[in-house]
């Protein structure tokens, strides 16, 4: 027990991305408001970077410029972070679509609340059919 | 020029679509010539593939392993060039090559207006693109990237329409992909964490080393990217987003998406399983069997839920969700006949549900009905488009001489070495409810008269034996109202739609190196060479 | 008769493929040419007969052929033996006969060029099923044959034939489902020599081999319409008569005999069948039928319903024959096959003109249909005698052979069965020409259609063709005898 403790301790930056990603996809999942879902989408993303910095971290390391004099100094591992850039650079994107997809919806609904857009929707194709009908 | 473009294909066949879809906007008002580079590129990566399949053919064994700038793994970045990537390279191009000569002309009908024309080409060829870099990808984090932009391509693709209706799919499917694309990303860092390594083949070495210190740690990484990219590709549970996606989006944007981009999730799965994590890792996490129950229940569950569908594209859709599941089944079933199976089965479906998808199109644009109920005696106006969809019907049912025939075939060979009956019931099974889904629509095509008829009699009782005798005389074509003129598409779709009922054929015809190509990639991917 | 074997290769690839050449040619007549189309069709289907023919005959004197395609590990081939050239000949021999009655039957109706393409089609299909070289391509006939004739169970465009051809396509595709799997665990014993090599499974041992068989019987016994996997073809009785005549009494349920009959023969072989005791299960499968189907049939008002349960009932007499692995019984099994078509669909063609003139379905309605038409109901007389077995007509050989094939083989059980059966059927048809002919009431003609000389015509011929190979069986006997010498010589 207190060997799993010790985990969590050393490594609580896993910890929290996990729990900072279940928060996530409880947003998302559970939330019918549309701009809570695409705060639920970042909070996700944040969970992977942290997942993966936290992985390049050496603690004690300094950061990665090559110092010719002392070639024996510990690094931190530049990799992740350069990976992480691009993944804010995927999430920015996804962050700017799905914010027109909302302003899409918007103007057509007037809510940004899923469920009533989807109820709205319903009565609509409803009253189609029976027009057609 | 040659020789650099021939030392660097593997680059070049990504980089071109990419490229022409980043210029093409620039030219959005001249729409011919927009069409034309669309063509273009992709007449050029298919060269290319043909090019990359002949060099695996003849350097039979070897991969050719392309390194990005020069630099070695596991610092640089690098392509691998084997027979799984050449033969969904092949699928990849020979469908959407079609689909692009489909939109020619007609595309303004589809999305609603020229501006968004040359948008769409952007996305679709972006989408082609990030897949064809999926199949070449040999790192993890390209790969993870790569799905990226085929994810919002596909996001794209499905609001390009501008409909609510689509702009509520595409945020539901952004919503549902990103969620994916977020476990799949947390599942790339355990499998970093371990092993230290994104290059496929050096993250393989340090799982199969570290796996049994952290056992729960590569549990983890398996299960976040199974369900990741399950979720991307419509494994049966996790499909809720699909039909509304594939069924809001433009005729030719479903059929991309049905057809290959939830195919390129699939490779991309197979390439984690198999290439990162190995063969015997899944058996030790039992992922072969959740695939195969995956997929069992995706082919019954996804045509039962097709069934009652009467939007003809909805039921398409929840149609690609139990076809999906016979892909599943062949990659759990892990033995070669299977998996070859499987791939073959996937290129099959690539073109049998593109053909379905744009031959649906355009009839529903034609003809203004969405409805199968609405679509009787369709087939006696668009005759070329509706025998199309009949030949892709008889293919995805599994009937000889059709490409499905040949994947079901294998995919039951593969389940009888397994040992295992279930399966091969299912897979029957899977073909009649196929069958059950798709007959009412030949035959409301072909041997019904239609509605407007019917209903002009029933208001005009009188009327009713003098439209009877009319059609008695005339049973080419009852009751046709003169002012609809419902008729095939241009010339460019009917290239299109015989491109791909060609596909389908040559696939079930001669699969000879079709099905030689990926009993070897399964081959590859199950270590036996 | 030349028989060169170029020769016979292309004979055998135009009957295969006249039916579907005359079913395209069909297809691209414009819907008002009625004559033109007539005499295409009738062209096309002769012409598939007579290449079938030649086929044949070259098959019955000693001299095969094969056309192979290898397509990736599967290979489609033609290879014709006498099995397949005596189901062959008599499917594209009945095909002109339908056909002709065809032109009587659906004169003035709706949707023929849909209706004669189709018809077409599926006499390539049966044809192909006939000369199948190999498992596979059988498998591929027997697929095609299911989906060209789904449109003619469809044919009246009603809501049940809807729902009738829907069950039409469950049934037989679920059983091609089984044929398949079945198929390829052949394959996987066994590759694929083709059937003109001797049995397929010859020194095959495993336990599987019992659930294999059992897989093919399932499979093509839909087809064969064994019960209980009929229930699809009483309810294809929708389609025009034509169509019932033709295909679910002769062509397509034959197609699923003859595979019961292949898998027995050709895939299993004599030795193996016999060790895995087909002889002692099967045979009282088939006999249970027979009664069942005979039993269930009198008990139907509606005559084309009645007579789809007694299909069911005689197919399994072929089936009883060669389940028995008896030389006596495939023989008695093959005479069946080949006589006793021409009385059914002589019954069903009698049906088709009652129900074209006069518009009554229910045998309880017949009432003095008989002074109507006399000259149908007396071919419909003679057919009656025909399916019990009377002498003058040529269905006689087929029970006698039968007989003595179970007598033969010490299961004289089955002797009693067929002649219980026959009892049966006379019970169940001399009531309907005694209702005829003697109920007082007038019909009612609601409805009076057709072309009545060319839907007699058929009938009257086949009756007569039915008396003369009756009076002298010598003229089919050397097709029995053929495919016992095939398989026992």
């Amino acid at each position: 027990m207190k060997t799993l403790l010790e985990k969590l301790i050393v490594n609580y930056p896993y910890f929290f991305a996990m729990v900072l990603f279940s928060i996530g996809v409880m947003t998302v999942l559970t939330r019918s408001n549309l701009f809570k879902k695409l705060l639920g989408i970042n909070i996700m993303g944040s969970a992977g970077y942290i997942l993966f910095i936290a992985a390049g971290n050496i603690r004690g390391g300094t950061d990665p410029i090559l110092h010719q004099s002392d070639p024996g100094t510990v690094y931190v591992n530049p990799l992740p972070s350069a990976l992480m850039l691009t993944g804010i650079v995927v999430s920015v994107s996804v962050t700017a679509f799905a914010l027109s997809l909302i302003i899409r919806l918007y103007k057509e609904y007037g809510t940004t609340d899923a469920r009533r857009i989807a109820r709205m929707r319903n009565e609509v194709t409803k009253s189609d059919s029976s027009d057609r009908g | 020029m040659t020789a650099v473009i021939a030392d660097n294909l593997p680059a070049f066949v990504i980089i071109v679509p990419l490229f022409a879809g980043v210029v093409l906007p620039v030219f959005a008002r001249r729409q011919r010539l927009v069409e034309g580079l669309v063509v273009l590129a992709e007449a050029a990566g298919l060269a290319g593939v043909g090019f990359l399949a002949y060099i695996v053919f003849t350097h039979r064994g070897t991969d050719w392993v392309y390194q990005m700038g020069g630099w070695p793994a596991p610092w640089g970045i690098e392509l691998t060039v084997n027979s799984l990537a050449v033969f969904f390279l092949f699928a990849v191009m020979a469908v959407s090559l079609p689909i692009a000569l489909f939109t020619m002309g007609n595309l303004k009908d589809e999305v609603g207006s020229n501006k968004r024309t040359a948008r769409f080409y952007t996305l679709f060829l972006l989408l082609v693109g990030s897949l064809a870099g999926m199949a070449l990808a040999n790192d993890l984090f390209n790969t993870y990237v790569l799905v990226e932009v085929a994810t919002l391509s596909c996001c794209g693709l499905v609001s390009s329409r501008g409909t609510p209706r689509a702009a509520e799919a595409a945020f539901t499917y952004l919503v549902l992909a990103t969620l994916a694309s977020s476990l799949v990303v947390i599942g790339i860092g355990f499998i970093y964490v371990t092993t230290g390594h994104l290059n496929m083949g050096f993250a393989s070495q340090g799982l199969a080393q570290a796996w049994q210190d952290r056992p729960h740690v590569v549990w983890l990484a398996i299960s976040f990217v199974l369900v990741g990219f399950g979720l991307k590709s419509a494994l049966f549970p996790l499909h809720v987003w699909l039909p509304d996606a594939h069924s809001s989006a433009p005729s030719p944007a479903s059929a991309v998406l049905s057809g290959l981009a939830v195919k390129g999730y699939m490779i991309c799965l197979l390439k984690f399983l198999y290439v990162v994590f190995g063969p015997a890792l899944m058996k030790e996490f039992s992922v072969d069997r959740i695939l195969v129950l995956a997929g069992m229940a995706a082919i019954i569950c996804g045509a039962v839920m097709a069934l009652p569908q009467d939007d003809l594209k909805r039921r398409l859709a929840f149609s690609t969700v139990s076809q999906v599941g016979y892909i599943y089944l062949g990659f759990g079933l892990m033995d070669e006949n299977g998996l070859a199976g499987a791939l073959f089965y996937l290129a099959s479906h690539a073109a049998i549900k593109s053909t379905l998808f744009l031959s649906a199109g355009a009839m529903i644009a034609s003809a203004g009905k969405k409805k199968i109920s609405e679509m009787a005696g369709i087939g006696r106006k668009m005759p070329l488009t509706a025998a199309a969809f009949t030949a892709a019907s008889l293919g995805l049912i599994g009937i000889p001489m059709f490409s499905g025939f040949i994947g079901k075939w294998y995919l039951i060979a593969g389940s009888l070495d397994t040992g295992d009956f279930l399966p091969t019931v299912i897979i029957i099974a899977g073909s009649v409810l196929c069958a059950a889904y798709l007959f009412p629509v030949i035959r409301a095509m072909w041997f019904e008269t239609p509605q407007k008829a019917k209903q002009e009699s029933t208001v005009q009782q009188e009327c009713k034996t003098a439209v009877q005798h009319a059609a008695e005389h005339m049973p080419a074509g009852p009751g046709v109202p003169r002012e609809v003129r419902v008729k095939d598409p241009g010339a460019a779709q009917k290239l299109a739609l015989i491109l791909l009922t060609a596909v389908i054929f040559v696939l079930g015809v001669v699969p000879g190196p079709f099905i030689e190509l990926a009993r070897s990639a399964a081959a590859e991917l199950l270590m036996l060479r | 008769m030349p028989y060169s074997a170029d020769a016979l290769k292309i004979y055998l690839v135009l009957g295969l493929s006249s039916g579907a050449a005359g079913g395209l040619a069909v297809m691209l007549i414009p819907g008002a040419r009625r004559r033109l189309r007539n005499m295409i069709t009738l062209l096309f289907a002769a012409s598939g007969a007579v290449f079938s023919w030649l086929t044949a005959l070259s098959v019955f004197a000693g001299k095969g052929t094969r056309i192979g395609f290898v397509s990736g590990d599967l290979e489609w081939s033609l290879d014709p033996d006498p099995l397949g050239a005596v189901f062959g000949l008599i499917a594209s021999t009945l095909w002109m006969f339908a056909t002709v009655y065809s032109f009587g039957y659906m004169a003035e109706k709706s949707g023929q060029r849909v209706y004669y393409s189709f018809f077409l089609f599926s006499l390539s299909a049966a044809v192909g099923v006939a000369f199948a070289g190999n498992l596979v391509t059988l498998y591929l006939f027997y697929e095609l044959l299911t989906l060209a004739t789904y449109p003619l169970v469809i044919h009246e465009r009603t809501p049940e034939a809807a729902a009738a051809g829907t069950k039409y396509i469950m049934y037989n595709l679920s059983g091609a489902g089984a044929i398949l799997i079945a198929i390829i665990i052949t394959y996987r014993y066994a590759g694929d020599p083709g059937f003109t090599g001797g049995p397929v499974l010859a020194g095959v041992n495993s336990p599987m081999l019992g659930w294999l068989l059992v897989m093919y019987i399932v499979g093509f016994g839909v087809k064969a319409a064994l019960m209980p996997l009929h229930r699809w073809l009483p309810a294809a009785m929708v389609a025009p008569t034509p169509v019932s005549a033709l295909l679910h009494a002769v062509a397509v349920v034959y197609a699923g005999v003859f595979g019961v009959i292949r898998v027995v023969y050709s895939v299993f072989g004599r030795g193996l069948a016999g060790q895995l005791g087909i002889s002692r299960v099967l045979p009282w499968v088939a006999a249970s039928t027979i009664l069942a189907g005979v039993i269930v049939a009198l008990r139907q008002d509606v005559l084309k319903r009645r007579l789809a349960y007694q299909t069911v009932s005689h197919l399994s007499y072929i089936l009883l024959g060669a389940f028995t692995l008896q030389p006596w019984g495939l023989a008695g099994a093959m005479m069946q096959m080949i006589t006793y078509p021409f009385m059914k669909m002589t019954l069903f063609f009698c049906a088709g003109i009652i129900a074209r003139q006069t518009g009554e379905t229910r045998i309880s309605r017949m009432g003095g249909v008989g002074r109507k038409l006399p000259w149908t109901m007396a071919a419909f007389t003679a057919a009656a005698l025909g399916m019990t077995g009377m002498l003058p007509l040529s269905t006689f050989w087929g029970k006698y052979y039968l007989m003595k094939g179970s007598v033969a083989g010490g299961m004289w059980p089955f002797a009693l069965v067929l002649a219980a059966s026959g009892l049966i059927n006379a019970a169940c048809f001399i009531p309907v020409v005694v209702q005829a002919f003697r109920g007082d009431k007038t019909p009612s003609c609601k409805e009076k259609g057709g072309s009545m000389a060319l839907m007699f015509a058929p009938a009257a011929a086949l009756v007569v063709i039915a008396l003369v190979t009756g009076l002298v069986p010598g003229i089919v006997w050397p097709g029995a005898e053929a495919v016992t010498d095939w398989f026992f010589g």
